[in-house]
């Protein structure tokens, strides 16, 4: 069959029959399922990388689909009806440079009457998740390899929720999207419910139920653009067509496929402003509750303190972006107008989440607490960057805030599974959380510091690490966008360093925490003479074993090497298709049709090379 | 590359982070014999440093250029002068091109011909040829290269938008190299005798070699982007190194409050950023110094004002370059005064932050937690110097105002860290507030439109207060006390260091013939001619009674410290004959009595930093008159034309005489062998200032009630109030909804339960013997969920039907 087709399926796939085939395993070879686990969790990561190859480098054609924007990728792609009316069939085209079958898209009618379709595509937004998504299951199943209760139910839950979150950065029909996005919620719930702390009925009930509450949103939003009869339809222009010809069509909504909606949506005055406002309030909500911002992010504390770790690093380092990839993917460029309208709301709303994040972190006491608010306040500035619409002046400027937008959710991606796995390694051998009861840890555990300082440094946006690239671009773009609220934005990195640096000097530095009771002298040093002791008492901890150390040094590169070099690393693959969202949503009908300073625009407009012009002609 | 000498300057900056990388990775291996990787590392640094200085000056400028008795003032930035004002005479404020020098002839035929081609540069394969325009200003030579880090939104407007990494290395660059690179040499070798015997030693050189790469790349930044890149990483190197010896918590709240106070002024560099990159569209320190040196904006003071620039500042700046490397386009920008104004304050507060200018001069004085040569090469000679430098660096962004508010910022700095000074009894922490008040002077220097002062003094000051530093840690390695009252008489004991000591506190306090003598009078002939002209007086006196206060406390510090007897030893005898307790043991408890030389490591880089201490400010006689040829080096790269100080020279020199030798004499007078005065009822007949010196103008004390105390009560009401209130409402909601779920409970017993719980319980069992199902509140939930989910669809097939 065609390659492209089996690969995106079996990205998703792949660790949905690992699932199943966890259960196939006998229940006493607790070894077997471990590591067919990680098996296929390795294996799923390597099908991202070889998607990214196949995105990145250039197919028999000499054209890599990078170059191509998925919009036009997906023509490729297309289901027609066949020729008496009554079958779908899909057909992938071929020849003129455009290779049907390396172009990253699948689509297949599933469910015709309504025209649903199994239709899958990455472009470098979805697939740097993607990729996000395959290293944190691998990480995060390596780091579950202490679980010892139940461990064939926890292993095949685990790969049926990475299966589910792959597919939802895979989908690009919403009907889809919205299928995996419930399934991903139930595995959630039994790994918190059941595997959790003390209070995991508690956490893993209001997880569900604040997500299932968030998702209703997003269906209503979902249902409204397909059933909207359209507030201009007579001059609605579509591109599909066999030959590569532009053809105009009437659109009548009714589909569930992304990519033409973001062109109904932005080329078009189909959904006009007040019904794009409606959209996108959903949308807005519905992703809120999922990245988690303010006011809508409760259930992210409790979830992440009762979740047992490895489910804690995929919460924070995978679920989290969901919220934030559907901003991206669906909210801004599906309601462009009503992004706009209320872009500025969005951005205090944004700004006011970061510095309540950074605030409520600074007074926790449970280490693990601390890390989820922080999540909170990282996650603001993937808002503030989405939101930072500046409608005057120099385009690009917006293209930095979305990057930086991008950029937050993979380096938050990366430095809050290493926080979480950090906090589990502690907690593992302290058998607490309590920030004060530490201390003195550098001293003893020097390897295991020396990681933590680095990762929660790159969390905190110190230059070389990866946090920082994602809140420099944002910040800046906030600036072009209100100078009040980059003001508020930047001053939000003194709260941040505070938090860190203040939760830094309780865990590691001053003197291991009741040594000092016990051994007036030579405390930092005496953790011989009373090796078997109580440990939670000396301070006193074995550091990182070789697993651990396994688990943390990929973090650690990453978090380097986004910080050092984005470009090569992140940047040049991703961005030409965040830029390509960017100018779809800058260029919106409803936007600039709309806009109070269509001057401006103007200008910008004239600047923008005829060959762009007529590519989106 | 254009330029080779430009990779010099790459692996100057790269050879200390592959050295770090080598440490961190290899502590297990290479354990102490880390020292010897760092050291030859930055010994490999000082050596490229002076040969890329040696050679900047042989094909640039040519030597002949800086061995004139009177300098040249500024004016090299080109610019767009070519084209404005070819035909302007060498008048104060025409940045003529190539115009190197007012006294005619000085021109050598030799220093045109590597001038034709400047502003040339690339750097890791992006070339960036010379632009046409470049070309045609003979600006001072420049070594540069930069490559693309990141490049977005190109789809959008055709090209993309960049932000680029690389050196820019003019003369100011290639000096501050130099400097950095000795001392930060020599406080190596020294570190290796401070430092014997710690049980972190291999670390610490680890944190030294992390340091060194970042401060180089802070130097070598051409964009502002970069400079607040290696801003926060040598911010972090201080907050390790403040922090090394951790246990004591108090080191590590001092390491803590140095990053924060810091991150304080960087939120207005970021504001600064911001702002610039808003409206210039680039990062380049030089494209944007270069359009706002345009004279058409300045005033005869070469100042831009209101008056001459208008409400909104019109200047052509060039873009950032294009993804090729090419340069970008030259385009007009438009700036609002006002928002210019503010971005400089911005810029300047960070720089405030990291050279601890009041009101955020805090978080120095506790820095001295740090290890000594920690002090000296980081809180002293050249981080926090970096401040100033910025300044100096983007000079052209500063307006009137601001530069007005510096020069002030600078002159209260200077005189509340010296009153501070007075009375502290701790010999580091009288060179801490000593430090902050140089810096304040050096703030007060740029300010007064003494461009090439405030600089020259940083250079002069860097080498003599390493030496305090590093003589400061020579004795309390022999001592180990910090405390002057216990000291005394350490001369005949210490005699290098006593000397080498001698010499640096000459310099600092301006005696003439050393160093310090030279830079401060540049900076008192700048504050003198700014008072002269713009009637600010109150700047003059800052400097003038700054610096005879310096020299009265550093003199204290000297003569408390190696003058007179042991006072310890004293106050043992006055015990001993008061309780006629005989010990058998005479000097037990004096620090003094076992006082002796530090070993060759310390002592040999005390001397090698005397030298530069003594002759490092001297003009082509030796005696003080004539430009100082280092002054002379760093007026060539001069942003914008700075006025010519040379008829305020005589005057300033004798001030500065006067004000030293008041300072020196009062301090002899008080605390020497010879003293005549006792201060103790000085300090109670001015009780009031003295407490408040001793409490340091109460500025800690006012942090913690105004800003502190505030922001953690308000963090634990943020926590307080998200459990209780928007908490409170979700669970809220979550009742009322199992309440509503009752009454669907009978529903969910006979349609789908059975079904939804089959599937459940199959799930479950193979995974677990959960006891939560026996519960039966997770069937429950159970049931809610799979009720939602077929409302919902129920729902959807409504809609579709409709």
């Amino acid at each position: 069959m065609l390659s492209d087709n089996i690969l995106l399926t079996s990205l998703w796939l792949l660790p949905f029959a690992g699932s199943l085939a966890v259960l196939a395993v006998p229940q006493n070879l607790e070894r077997l399922i471990k590591w067919l686990a990680l098996g296929v969790c390795t294996g799923t990561f390597a099908l991202t990388l070889i998607t990214l190859l196949l995105y990145i480098l250039p197919g028999e054609s000499g054209v890599s689909p990078s170059s191509n924007p998925l919009s036009d990728r997906v023509l490729n792609n297309i289901i027609r009806k066949a020729g008496d009316g009554s079958d779908f069939m899909a057909i992938e085209l071929e020849g003129s440079g455009h290779d049907g079958r390396n172009d990253l898209v699948v689509r297949l009618p599933w469910i015709p009457s309504f025209n649903i379709q199994y239709y899958l595509g990455v472009d470098g937004i979805s697939l740097s998740l993607l990729v996000l998504a395959g290293f944190v299951a691998v990480l995060s199943c390596l780091a579950s390899f202490p679980i010892e209760k139940s461990v064939k139910g926890y292993y095949s839950l685990f790969l049926l929720l990475t299966a589910s979150m792959i597919g939802v950065f895979l989908s690009l029909d919403l009907f889809l999207f919205y299928v995996f996005f419930e399934v991903m919620l139930l595995p959630m719930y039994f790994l918190i419910g059941i595997w959790g702390g003390e209070n995991r009925e508690y956490a893993a009930i209001k997880f569900l139920l604040y997500t299932l509450f968030g998702s209703v949103f997003i269906l209503v939003a979902i249902l409204i653009l397909y059933f909207w009869p359209g507030d201009n339809p007579a001059t609605v222009v579509e591109v599909t067509s066999i030959s590569m010809n532009l053809e105009q069509v009437g659109f009548r909504a009714h589909t569930f496929d992304i990519v033409k909606l973001t062109q109904a949506a932005t080329k078009t005055e189909f959904y006009g402003r007040s019904i794009q406002t409606v959209i996108f309030a959903l949308f807005l909500v519905g992703f809120c509750v999922k990245l988690p911002s303010f006011p809508f992010h409760t259930w992210l504390p409790d979830a992440h303190v009762q979740a047992p770790t490895p489910i804690s690093m995929i919460l924070a380092g995978i679920l989290l972006k969901i919220g934030g990839y559907g901003m991206i993917r669906m909210a801004w460029p599906l309601a462009p107008g009503g992004a706009q309208e209320l872009s500025y709301f969005v951005a205090l709303l944004a700004v006011f989440s970061i510095i309540y994040g950074a605030l409520a972190a600074m007074a926790q006491t449970d280490f693990k607490k601390l890390v989820a608010y922080s999540s909170v306040s990282h996650m603001g500035y993937v808002t503030l960057g989405m939101a930072a619409m500046s409608m005057t002046g120099d385009a690009r400027i917006y293209s930095y805030g979305v990057n930086g937008a991008m950029f937050m959710m993979i380096a938050h991606g990366i430095t809050s599974t290493g926080m979480f796995f950090l906090v589990g390694v502690i907690y593992e051998r302290a058998h607490t959380r309590d920030l004060n009861k530490f201390g003195g840890l550098f001293a003893t555990m020097p390897v295991y510091a020396g990681i933590s300082f680095l990762i929660f440094f790159g969390s905190m946006g110190l230059p070389g690490l990866c946090g920082f690239v994602a809140e420099v671009f944002v910040v800046l773009a906030a600036f072009k966008f209100d100078m009040t609220i980059g003001i508020l934005a930047a001053s939000a990195v003194i709260l941040t360093a505070a938090y860190v640096l203040w939760t830094l000097q309780r865990v590691f530095l001053g003197k291991p925490a009741g040594a000092s009771d016990a051994h007036s002298h030579g405390a930092a040093h005496g953790h011989d003479d009373h090796a078997h002791g109580d440990d939670a008492h000396t301070g006193s901890y074995p550091d990182l074993t070789k697993r651990e150390i396994i688990i943390a040094a990929p973090l650690v590169f990453f978090t380097v090497a986004l910080g050092v070099l984005p470009s090569p690393f992140l940047l040049d693959w991703m961005s030409p298709s965040v830029d390509e969202t960017v100018r779809a949503i800058l260029r919106s009908k409803t936007v600039i049709t709309l806009s109070s300073q269509p001057t401006d625009l103007k200008k910008d407009l004239i600047i923008v090379p005829r060959a762009i012009e007529t590519a989106v002609r | 590359m254009e330029h080779w000498q430009a990779w010099l300057y790459v692996a100057a900056v790269l050879i200390p982070l592959a050295s770090f990388t080598i440490q961190i990775l290899g502590m297990r291996i290479l354990g102490n014999k880390n020292a010897y990787v760092a050291t030859a590392a930055i010994a490999t640094c000082f050596a490229l440093s002076c040969f890329g200085l040696i050679s900047y000056i042989t094909t640039g400028p040519g030597v002949s250029t800086f061995l004139s008795l009177h300098g040249h003032h500024g004016g090299h930035e080109g610019g767009d002068s070519s084209a404005h004002d070819s035909g302007h005479g060498p008048a104060a404020h025409s940045p003529t091109a190539g115009e190197h020098s007012p006294a005619a002839g000085e021109d050598s035929p030799a220093e045109h011909a590597p001038k034709a081609e400047p502003h040339k540069g690339e750097g890791g394969g992006d070339s960036e040829p010379a632009e046409a325009g470049h070309n045609a200003n003979h600006g001072p030579l420049v070594w540069q290269g930069q490559f693309n880090w990141s490049a977005l939104g190109g789809s959008i407007m055709g090209n993309p938008l960049i932000l680029t990494l690389g050196v820019y290395i003019d003369l100011l660059s290639a000096l501050m190299f130099t400097m950095v690179s000795f001392i930060a040499m020599l406080v190596h070798i020294y570190a290796m005798g401070y430092m014997h015997g710690d049980p972190r030693y291999p670390r610490f050189f680890a944190y030294l070699s992390l340091f060194c790469f970042s401060m180089f790349g802070l130097l070598a930044s051409p964009t502002i982007f970069m400079v607040f890149v290696f801003w926060e990483l040598v911010g972090v190197c201080s907050y390790f190194l403040i922090g090394y010896w951790f246990e004591d918590l108090n080191n590590a709240r001092a390491a803590l409050k140095a990053f924060v106070t810091n991150r304080v002024g960087d939120v207005g560099m970021l504001i600064g950023l911001g702002l610039i990159w808003s409206y210039f569209g680039t990062f380049q320190i030089a494209d944007i110094n270069k359009a706002l040196s345009d004279p058409g904006i300045r005033d005869s003071d070469s100042r831009i004002t209101r008056a001459t620039a208008g409400d909104n500042v019109t200047v052509m700046v060039q873009s950032s370059p294009n993804q090729d490397g090419t340069p970008g386009k030259v385009v007009s920008r438009t700036i609002p005064y006002l928002m210019l104004t503010i971005a400089g304050l911005g810029i300047f507060a960070g720089c405030a932050g990291k050279s601890a200018q009041v009101p955020l001069h805090v978080w120095l004085p506790d820095a001295m937690a740090g290890p000594t040569p920690v002090s000296a090469l980081i809180h002293a000679a050249t981080m926090v110097a970096a401040g100033v430098y910025l300044v100096g660096r983007f000079y052209a962004l500063f307006t009137a105002e601001t530069l007005l508010y510096i020069a002030y910022t600078g002159g209260v700095t200077m005189i509340i860290a010296a009153t501070i000074a007075l009375v502290q009894n701790d010999y580091k922490k009288v060179l801490a507030y000593s430090t902050i008040s140089q810096l304040g002077m050096m703030m007060l220097g740029l300010g007064s439109l003494g461009w090439a002062a405030g600089l020259f003094h940083l250079i002069t000051h860097a080498f003599f207060k390493a030496l305090l530093f590093l003589s400061a840690g020579s004795i309390y390695h022999s001592v180990h006390t910090y405390d002057m009252p216990k000291l005394g008489g350490l001369l005949k004991k210490m005699p290098i260091t006593g000397y080498c000591m001698l010499l640096a506190t000459m310099a600092i306090s301006g005696v003439p013939l050393l160093s310090g003598f030279y830079s401060k009078d540049a900076i008192l002939a700048a504050t003198l001619k700014f008072a002269y002209d713009t009637g600010h007086l109150p700047l003059f006196a800052c400097a003038a009674i700054g610096s005879a206060m310096t020299a009265f406390y550093m003199f204290r510090m000297w003569f408390l410290v190696f003058d007179g007897t042991s006072r310890s030893a004293h106050l043992e005898q006055v015990s001993h004959s008061s309780h006629h307790d005989d010990h058998g043991h005479h000097h037990h408890g004096d620090p003094v009595a076992h006082a002796h030389e530090s070993e060759p490591a310390m002592a040999w880089p005390l001397i090698a930093l005397a030298i530069p201490t003594v002759i490092v400010g001297y003009p082509i006689t030796i005696l003080p008159f004539g430009e100082p040829i280092l002054e002379q080096m760093l007026s060539y790269s001069a942003p914008v034309t700075t006025p010519s100080l040379a008829e305020y020279h005589i005057p300033a020199m004798l001030v500065s005489f006067v004000v030293a030798s008041l300072g020196i004499g009062g301090a002899a007078l008080f605390y020497s062998r010879w003293r005549i005065f006792s201060a103790e009822p000085f300090a109670k007949n001015f009780a009031v200032l003295y407490k408040l010196f001793q409490n340091k103008w109460y500025f800690d004390h006012i942090y913690d009630t105004i800003f502190v105390k505030p922001v953690m009560s308000l963090a634990t009401n943020v926590a307080k109030f998200d459990k209780l209130v928007v908490d409170g409402i979700v669970n809220g909601a979550a009742k009322t909804t199992m309440i509503v779920s009752r009454f669907s409970n009978y529903f969910d017993r006979n349609a789908i339960d059975g079904m939804v719980t089959g599937v459940s319980e199959t799930v479950l069992k193979l995974g677990s013997r959960s006891q939560l199902l026996q519960t039966g509140r997770l069937r429950q939930y159970l049931a809610v969920l799979a009720f939602g989910v077929i409302v919902l669809f129920c729902w959807l097939y409504v809609w579709i039907q409709g």
